[in-house]
C-alpha cells in the first residue's frame, strides 16, 4: 500500500480535479442547495455517505459478479440500480432509527439518486483499475472536495443574495459567474502534485 | 443468461425498496421539512414542489 | 397546449439548459468543440425519443407507486445500447465525450420529461415532445460550443464522427495570436453559460414587461370606454 500514491490520489481529487469546478459534476445541488451554509454541510454529509457506500458495493459487485461471469456490459445498469436502491435503503433506515439525523441529512437523500457525481465515482473506480485502498481514498476524496466547494460557495452566496444585481443576472446566472471565479482560483493549484 | 437474471434481481430489489420507503412514515416532527432547493425546474427530482399534493 | 406550441417550447420559452437548468453537468463539460456538441445532442435526442415512446406505451400497466424505478430501468437500458453503438461506430466521439455518455442516464431532462409528459400522453405526442426538447437541448449545446470554440481556438471545424480523419468543414475566424484559450477551461465554461442564461432571462423579462404594458393599456382603454358609456 503506497501511501504516496494514495496521497496523490487524494489531493488530486479534492483540489486539482475538483468534482464541481473541474469535472462539472454535481451541479444541480451546487446551484440549488447552496443558499445557506447549514444546508451545504448537511448536503455534503449525505453525499459523502452515499458515495462511499455506493463505491464499495459497486466495486464489490463488479469484481465479484460482473467480471467473473463476463457480463461487464451490464455495468451501467447494475451501478445505477445499486445506487438508487442504496439511497432508498438509507432513507428508510434513517427514518426508522433517528429523527434528528433525518432532519439533518435525510431530506437531501432523494436529490442524490440522480446526482452525476455518484455514478461518476462508481464508473471511474473501474475505469482507472484502482485496487481496494485506492478506491476507498478516491471515494472519500471526491465528496470531501464537493463539500469544501459547496461550503465556500454557500458562504459567498449568502452575501450575494443581499447585493444588488441586474435583473437578468438574479439567481443562477450570477451564482455561475461566482463559480467561474472559484474555478479560476482553484486552477492555480494545478502544479501542486 | 446471467445478465437477465442479474437485471431482474436488481430491478426487483430496487422496486421493492422504493415501495417500502414510500410506505414508511416520516418520524414525528419531520413532516414539513423541505430541502429548500430551488436550483432547477426538474420534475423528476423528488424535491420539486410539484410532488407535494 | 396544442402540439406546435409544445414542440417549440423547448427552444426559447422552456429551454431545458438555460431556462430550466436541467442537464448542466454535461453541457458545461463537453461544449468545447462543435463535434462534441452535435454528437452528444444526437445521442440525447435518440434516448429521449425512445424513452418517451416506451414509457408512453407502458404508462397504463405500470403500478403508480413504482413508476420512478421503472423509468430509471428503461432509461439505463437505452443509454447502454446507445453507448455500445457509439463505441462501435464512432470511436472518436466515445473518447471525446468519455464518461458523459453513461451519465446521460442521470441527465435530469430525460427523467423529467418522462415523468411530466410521457406518463400522461399518447405515443405520438410523447415522441414529438421528446424530439422538441432534444432539439432545443442540441441547439443550446451548439450555440455554446460555437462561442467557446471560436473564442478559444479561432477555428470552427467539424469532422465526420464515423471517420475521424475526414474533415467536413473548417474556417478560421479569429487569427491565432488573438485567441483567449481560457475559454477551453472551466472558467470559460461557467462564464459562457452564465452570460447565455442571463441573455435568455433578460429576453424573457423584456417580453413579459412588454406584454404587461400592453395589458395595462388595454385595461385603461376599457375603463375609459366604460366611463364614457355611463
Amino acid at each position: 500500500m503506497d501511501i504516496g500514491n494514495l496521497f496523490t490520489i487524494f489531493v488530486t481529487a479534492v483540489l486539482i480535479n475538483n468534482v464541481i469546478l473541474n469535472q462539472f459534476l454535481g451541479m444541480c445541488p451546487f446551484m440549488g442547495v447552496s443558499k445557506k451554509s447549514s444546508s451545504a454541510i448537511g448536503m455534503g454529509g449525505a453525499v459523502t455517505f452515499v458515495i462511499v457506500a455506493a463505491a464499495i458495493v459497486t466495486y464489490g459487485l463488479y469484481h465479484g459478479v460482473l467480471a467473473p461471469l463476463h457480463i461487464e456490459y451490464m455495468d451501467l445498469i447494475t451501478f445505477i440500480l445499486v445506487i438508487a436502491s442504496l439511497v432508498q435503503l438509507t432513507e428508510m433506515i434513517i427514518k426508522k432509527t433517528s429523527p434528528s439525523l433525518y432532519k439533518a441529512l435525510g431530506v437531501y437523500l432523494p436529490l442524490i439518486t440522480t446526482n452525476c457525481a455518484v455514478l461518476m465515482v462508481a464508473l471511474e473506480n473501474i475505469k482507472q483499475g484502482y485496487d481496494f485502498a485506492e478506491m476507498l481514498t478516491y471515494s472519500f476524496a471526491i465528496p470531501i472536495g464537493f463539500t469544501l466547494v459547496l461550503y465556500i460557495f454557500s458562504t459567498i452566496r449568502e452575501r450575494l443574495d443581499a447585493a444588488k444585481t441586474p435583473a437578468a443576472f438574479r439567481g443562477n446566472p450570477i451564482a455561475l459567474i461566482v463559480a467561474a471565479m472559484m474555478a479560476l482560483a482553484f486552477s492555480g493549484l494545478m502544479g501542486l502534485v | 443468461m446471467y445478465a437477465v437474471l442479474l437485471f431482474a434481481v436488481l430491478g426487483g430489489l430496487y422496486a421493492l425498496l422504493y415501495y417500502c420507503n414510500h410506505k414508511t412514515p416520516l418520524p414525528e416532527g419531520c413532516e414539513n421539512l423541505k430541502a429548500e432547493c430551488s436550483g432547477c425546474k426538474d420534475i423528476g427530482c423528488a424535491n420539486h414542489p410539484a410532488h407535494d399534493a | 397546449m396544442n402540439r406546435k406550441e409544445n414542440f417549440t417550447a423547448g427552444f426559447i420559452r422552456e429551454n431545458p439548459v438555460f431556462s430550466l437548468y436541467l442537464g448542466i453537468c454535461s453541457t458545461l463539460a463537453i461544449t468545447t468543440t462543435l463535434n462534441n456538441a452535435i454528437g452528444m445532442g444526437v445521442a440525447v435526442i435518440a434516448v429521449l425519443i425512445m424513452s418517451n415512446v416506451i414509457i408512453s406505451l407502458i404508462r397504463n400497466i405500470t403500478p403508480n407507486e413504482i413508476r420512478i424505478p421503472v423509468y430509471i430501468v428503461v432509461i439505463a437500458t437505452l443509454v447502454k445500447i446507445i453507448q455500445m453503438l457509439i463505441k462501435a461506430y464512432a470511436a472518436s466521439l466515445d473518447t471525446a465525450l468519455g464518461v458523459f455518455i453513461p451519465l446521460i442516464v442521470v441527465n435530469c431532462i430525460i427523467l423529467g420529461r418522462a415523468e411530466s409528459f410521457a406518463s400522461k400522453n399518447n405515443v405520438f405526442d410523447s415522441a414529438l415532445d421528446g424530439l422538441g426538447m432534444g432539439l432545443g437541448y442540441t441547439c443550446s449545446l451548439i450555440v455554446m460550443s460555437v462561442i467557446r470554440q471560436v473564442i478559444s481556438t479561432g477555428v470552427l471545424n467539424f469532422t465526420n464522427p464515423f471517420d475521424a480523419t475526414q474533415m467536413i468543414f473548417e474556417f478560421r475566424i479569429i487569427p491565432e495570436d488573438y485567441v483567449i484559450s481560457v475559454f477551453n477551461q472551466p472558467f470559460g465554461a461557467f462564464v459562457t453559460f452564465a452570460l447565455l442564461a442571463a441573455a435568455l432571462a433578460g429576453y424573457k423579462n423584456a417580453k413579459t414587461a412588454k406584454a404587461e404594458k400592453k395589458k395595462k393599456a388595454q385595461e385603461a382603454a376599457q375603463a375609459a370606454l366604460a366611463k364614457e358609456a355611463k
